[in-house]
């Protein structure tokens, strides 16, 4: 690893260093109480960027998959026809990723890039993203709860598919780069070289933050194993949708949930929009046709539905990557406890009756 | 043929004529307005579908009722919803956008030399025309053919003038049937749901290398499948295209995922034995 470190006075010079190469900077914010959220940076709110606290619920996702996007222009003139495409595609960097947002990111890559049909809206802002990751370092601000990339093997410091990754050491910042883009901002004369002991220093405290995770053993490879052999009891995805509220908080929250609806709408005469906003399996309507035929009707089979996309070691070959990244937003948000941890130990709990030892 | 660079971008199409078939369902004869796309859309295989787009409205997928043998594009669109509703407003000359084509589709080449049955229920008949249109252009490849229909009444019979054809030339057995008719219409056919065709004493299906394709309502595939079944026709020789909501058809939206599948892209066509390990409703 060509470890470089900057003072600790320093760090947020690389936020104004993006900023001065054009790009549109968004970095985490604490709002009121323990809320959190991403924002663009403006010399106005520079100083309050904050470096640990909890993530925000609502992911950085919506950087490269915009919570509604514009799709196409239409527009019809004395019977004619222009379709037109809009693309958007800012030059833009998240200052403070963190480690489980940064795999979420690179499971939207392999999902709208990786497969047999190319999605170019996504492409295009995604190739713009520069990912500057904060591994997450401070027990009380940084650390919630329901964190449990532990078991999703994704963090607290995150092995690749960032540009720079920046670590907390005390008095200085240790960074390393990911792609030729970080090592490009490495060469800048905020860093110097780092030495044997700044690494030494940094698996000290990786090994000292990850005694903090109450959440470290969620059976995820049990539960993908019951998962893609089908041999989940039907009262286990029963008792799943029993408390399913079908809000839809855990996939708008995922930072790995990929499905969208597309949707027209009227902007001026003759002129629409087409656009697409993301959509929810855990909603009735989401399978529901036209004549009001819906194959996926019991709440117990969309919340099944979920769970599989999610477990199911058929997706994760596809795309060799998960979509499930522990970042325990889908926990935090559920009223009803059936976020990714709590149904992982269902699974569990379930198929020890299964046991015939075990059981009594 | 690879896909364009943006998938999501609808082409221009240009309605030519619309004719009606049975009630709430017209036909929709379109072509592309630019030439160059309608030659690359003419290489469709039956089964396969398109996204027909409504702006304003949204889009819906649509199935291929036509064979890539035929001269002619066009849908075959019942009005359910408020994007199809708006499609049977347009008028010749208006124009709509239409991308594809999408899917699998049937493996025609594969059933070579084989018998083909068609069991079609209502408007289950719209995909299927377009392999038994392709199945009659290429009769020598195919071994014995046979098509069974259904509707609930006479008057939903779907595309009337091919089933008078086919029922009456050689190189095709054609069998109709009606739930019930009322008294005033003319019917002196076969009463009785599709499956009742395959009692009919002079009604004999081969088993042995011969695909059956079924495509109707949810309660009729469930039955016919149980009498093929019983007549000892494996899984994987009845194939079926299945129908669910989709907004992309390219395998991004999530909507149409059953199990470990996307309809849109692994199908809208699966063998029977697929369906079954999919492990939901039809």
């Amino acid at each position: 690893m060509k470890a470089r470190v900057l003072d600790r006075r320093d760090v947020l010079k690389i936020v104004d260093l993006l900023r001065r190469q054009g790009y549109e900077v968004i970095a985490p914010f604490h709002g009121r109480g323990r809320d959190t959220f991403f924002d663009i940076v403006t010399d106005e709110n520079r100083e309050r960027i904050q470096i640990h606290l909890p993530n925000p619920y609502y992911p950085p996702k919506r950087f490269v998959l915009p919570h509604i996007e514009r799709l196409l222009k239409a527009t019809s003139n004395n019977g004619d026809i222009y379709i037109e495409p809009t693309y958007e595609q800012p030059k833009r960097a998240i200052f403070g990723i963190r480690s489980c947002d940064i795999a979420g990111i690179y499971h939207l890559d392999r999902f709208y890039m990786g497969r047999e049909f190319r999605d170019i809206y996504y492409e295009k802002r995604r190739k713009n993203l520069l990912l500057v990751n904060m591994v997450c370092t401070d027990p009380d601000e940084d650390i919630n709860r329901e964190c449990f990339c532990m078991c999703a093997d994704t963090g607290p410091a995150s092995r690749d598919h960032f540009d720079l990754q920046l670590m907390d050491l005390g008095d200085e910042f240790m960074a390393v780069a990911g792609t030729s883009d970080g090592e490009a901002i490495l060469a800048d004369a905020l860093f110097r070289k780092g030495n044997e002991a700044h690494i030494k220093k940094r698996s000290a405290i990786l090994d000292e933050v990850r005694g903090h995770f109450k959440n470290t053993t969620s059976w995820f490879s049990a539960a993908v194993r019951y998962v893609s052999q089908g041999s989940i009891l039907d009262k286990t995805w029963e008792a799943v949708g029993d408390r399913c509220l079908e809000c839809g908080g855990c996939t708008y929250v995922c930072p790995a949930c990929t499905c969208f609806t597309v949707s027209d709408r009227q902007v001026g005469p003759g002129e629409i929009e087409r656009v697409r906003i993301w959509d929810s399996c855990a909603l009735a309507g989401f399978t529901r046709m036209a004549g009001g035929h819906n194959p996926r009707r019991a709440v117990h089979d969309r919340r099944n539905r979920r769970f599989f996309r999610k477990l199911a070691s058929h997706f994760i070959q596809k795309e060799l990557s998960m979509a499930c990244v522990g970042c325990g937003r889908c926990a935090a948000v559920c009223h009803g406890d059936v976020g990714m941890p709590s149904v992982v130990e269902m699974i569990r709990r379930a198929t020890t009756e299964n046991d015939k030892y075990e059981s009594t | 043929m690879n896909p364009p660079e943006n998938i999501y971008l609808p082409k221009t199409a240009i309605l030519d004529r619309v004719t009606d078939d049975i009630a709430d369902v017209k036909t929709f004869y379109w072509h592309f307005e630019d030439e160059a796309d309608q030659k690359a859309f003419k290489k469709f295989r039956p089964g396969q579908f398109a996204q027909v787009s409504l702006f304003g409205f949204g889009e819906f997928p649509a199935s291929l009722p036509p064979s890539p043998t035929e001269d002619e594009t066009f849908f075959t669109i019942r009005a359910v919803g408020s994007c199809t509703a708006a499609l049977h407003r347009l008028k010749p000359g208006d124009k709509f956008g239409v991308r594809g084509p999408y899917g699998n589709g049937f493996p025609m080449e594969e059933y070579y030399g084989k018998n083909l049955v068609f069991v079609a229920g209502g408007i289950g008949l719209i995909p299927l025309r377009s392999c038994i249109v392709y199945a009659l252009k290429y009769r020598d490849k195919y071994d014995r053919i046979q098509v069974f229909y259904g509707s609930k009444t006479p008057r939903e019979l779907m595309y009337l003038p091919n089933l008078r054809e086919w029922e009456t030339s050689a190189g095709i057995e054609c069998k109709l049937t009606v739930d019930k008719k009322n008294s005033t219409e003319a019917w002196d056919g076969n009463i009785g749901v599709v499956g009742s065709l395959f009692k009919l004493p002079d009604t004999h299906i081969p088993v042995d290398n011969t695909v059956a394709f079924v495509c109707g309502p949810p309660i009729m595939f469930r039955f016919v499948i149980k009498d093929l079944l019983a007549f000892g026709f494996q899984g994987q020789n009845i194939v079926s295209t299945l129908e669910r909501y989709m907004k992309c058809g390219v395998g991004k939206c999530g909507h149409c995922c059953i199990g470990v599948a996307y309809v849109c892209t692994e199908g809208p066509v699966f063998t029977y034995e697929h369906i079954k390990k999919l492990g939901e409703d039809i």
